[in-house]
């Protein structure tokens, strides 16, 4: 039975398929997924699809006390938490006007590099993966773990240290830990010509990476990329630098960039960033010793705290690129709005579906990882 | 920042009329504008003082005063400051223009904005769920939405009471909460 005016459509065959990339796929990173349509091995549509990590952070923290959504915040980005708490605890110091103490922030400091380098270390391992090389993800894992082994030490947390409250920090280091936080960045220090010899020099790895997802500066700033990923487009462009926070501006270090763009200068400047961050360390030890004070600024009972009406804007340069935090007051005791902008929120949906257009479907993971995105920052 | 470059953005910026300019610190700068003339404002910071880099939309819901407040960050990579400028739309409709042909960023943060809120932006390019696909309530993030009630209401909280636990129980172990006691109140049969 058809309708009197029924005409079969013929199409011309399209020898398009559509793929499902994800959500759980070891080509990316965490639970997340793209939509695929290819031609052959070429891919000619993407379409990020996200919402599988969605926790709801953002309104959990408009029912939670100021102090208590410290513990909430690292759960947003796994491999990278720290900047998290330090970047909500810088907002909530504005809005109540806290003069954090000296060695506090420099403890943040010291908290950051550190997680920046355990990301950075993370991430090699995942992109050497999505080119073959278990190796290098091993190495990667291991020598992570090394930094996890300090921050149980001097936080009492692996991964997520919650260390950071708005005025300061909880605890005094141990002792000794700055002979032992030396003796770990020597070792990694140590590791990196092996690391160059396994995995960056690689010709599997170069060959592979060169010419993969490229971007032009000019597409990299009109699609909002941030961080690391903007530096390999060759903008010399560091939130640390550019607009410093703690006491970024009293410490010596460069800015790495490359020029191509691709997932091989992406990858390159990662690797830079973690001699650049192993000297920002360096500085860091050499000068805790010498200043003392307190660690924390006195805050009024945290248990009912109402903190004072007002809007922040506060940035910080995490391992993927430029994070900030929009926080409003309303003058009570929880806050009335957070929004958390990841860097990730770009560069996993609009960035990876326009890279990924054109490339061959072996190298969308490596696109992905190439990026560093993070999907629980997407979905919050 | 420097001295020159700050008066030079204020003078630019009160071309725009109904304008209200509150300098926070050296590299932030409020500005207050009525939304017809937000448009205008971001062009002209794009265009005129070099504020590239949109980092950011953020949606507040003063329910109280019945009106959504639309914050759109942008960063200059010359001048290093940022401009937040504060626009607030009527709760109903909540329909407001889009600005991506001036910034491509805001296509993500409209669309994310339009999930939980529940404002249209007119002329954005994508308007589909992305994170909240299989939901079909209320939008989440507006301030009537109880997420707490809402649980109650609609799911039920598992009695996990397998045998051996009832053992053990029977011995005098394992943890009993009682009904007063218990946190939530199980769904209503």
């Amino acid at each position: 039975m058809r309708p009197e005016n029924y005409e079969a459509q013929r199409h011309p065959p399209s020898n398009e398929f559509e793929l499902n990339f994800g959500p759980n796929h070891p080509g990316i990173e965490g639970n997340y997924a793209l939509k695929v349509k290819l031609h052959g091995d070429v891919v000619v549509e993407a379409k990020a699809d996200g919402g599988y990590l969605h926790r709801g952070f953002e309104k959990l923290m408009e029912q939670r006390l100021w102090i208590q959504n410290i513990a909430l915040v690292p759960r947003i980005c796994v491999p990278d938490p720290s900047p998290m708490e330090v970047c909500y605890a810088m907002a909530v110091e504005e809005l109540c006007g806290l003069d954090v103490p000296q060695r506090a922030q420099w403890l943040r400091v010291m908290q950051l590099e550190l997680s920046r380098i355990a990301a950075h270390l993370f991430t090699f391992g995942g992109h050497a993966a999505t080119t073959g090389m278990y190796s290098t993800m091993y190495w990667g894992v291991a020598d992570r773990d090394l930094i996890l082994d300090l921050f149980e030490e001097f936080t009492g947390g692996r991964v997520y240290s919650i260390y950071n409250i708005p005025g300061g920090v909880r605890r005094e280091l141990p002792d000794g830990f700055l002979r032992r936080i030396s003796e770990t960045l020597d070792y990694i220090e140590s590791r990196l010509p092996d690391y160059d010899n396994l995995f960056f020099k690689n010709q599997v790895f170069v060959k592979r990476a060169k010419g993969t997802g490229v971007m032009s500066q000019e597409q990299a700033l009109a699609w909002g990329v941030t961080g690391p990923n903007l530096r390999a487009t060759g903008l010399a462009f560091d939130v640390r630098r550019d607009d410093p926070y703690l006491v970024y501006d009293q410490l010596d270090f460069e800015i790495p960039t490359e020029a191509h763009g691709d997932a091989w200068s992406r990858t390159l400047v990662r690797r830079l960033e973690l001699v650049e961050s192993i000297r920002i360390l360096r500085q860091v030890v050499a000068a805790l010793p010498d200043i003392r004070g307190p660690i924390r600024a006195p805050i009024p009972n945290p248990l009912a705290w109402n903190v004072p009406v007002g809007e922040v804007y506060t940035r910080v340069e995490s391992s993927k690129g430029e994070l900030c935090y929009f926080v409003v007051s309303d003058g009570g005791p929880k806050p009335y709005r957070v929004h958390v902008r990841g860097p990730s929120s770009m560069h996993a949906v609009q960035v990876l579906e326009k890279m990924s257009v054109g490339s061959r479907i072996e190298d969308i993971a490596q696109t992905m990882f190439s990026l560093d995105a993070c999907p629980p920052e997407v979905d919050r | 920042m420097s001295q020159e470059l700050t008066h030079w953005l204020d003078d630019l910026l009160e071309e725009i009329e109904g304008i209200k300019v509150r300098r926070k610190s050296g590299r932030r700068v409020r500005a207050d504008v009525p939304a017809d003339t937000l448009p205008a404002l971001l062009e002209l910071l794009q265009g005129r003082a070099g504020y590239i880099h949109l980092s950011a939309i953020s949606c507040v819901d003063w329910i109280e005063e019945d009106e959504f407040e639309l914050v759109y960050h942008v960063w200059s990579y010359e001048s290093h400051s940022l401009v937040s400028a504060h626009i607030r739309i009527a709760r109903e409709p909540g329909v407001y223009l889009s600005v991506y042909d001036l910034y491509q960023p805001a296509g993500f943060f409209e669309r994310d904005i339009h999930e939980m809120y529940g404002i249209h932006f007119e002329g954005s390019p994508n308007m589909e769920k992305f994170i909240l696909t299989e939901w079909d309530g209320p939008p989440p993030m507006r301030k009537e939405f109880d997420s707490e009630a809402y649980v109650n209401e609609h799911l039920s909280w598992q009695e996990y009471n397998p045998p051996w636990l009832q053992e053990l129980i029977a011995e005098g172990g394992g943890v009993i909460i009682p009904p007063e006691e218990q946190r939530f109140s199980r769904k209503k049969d």
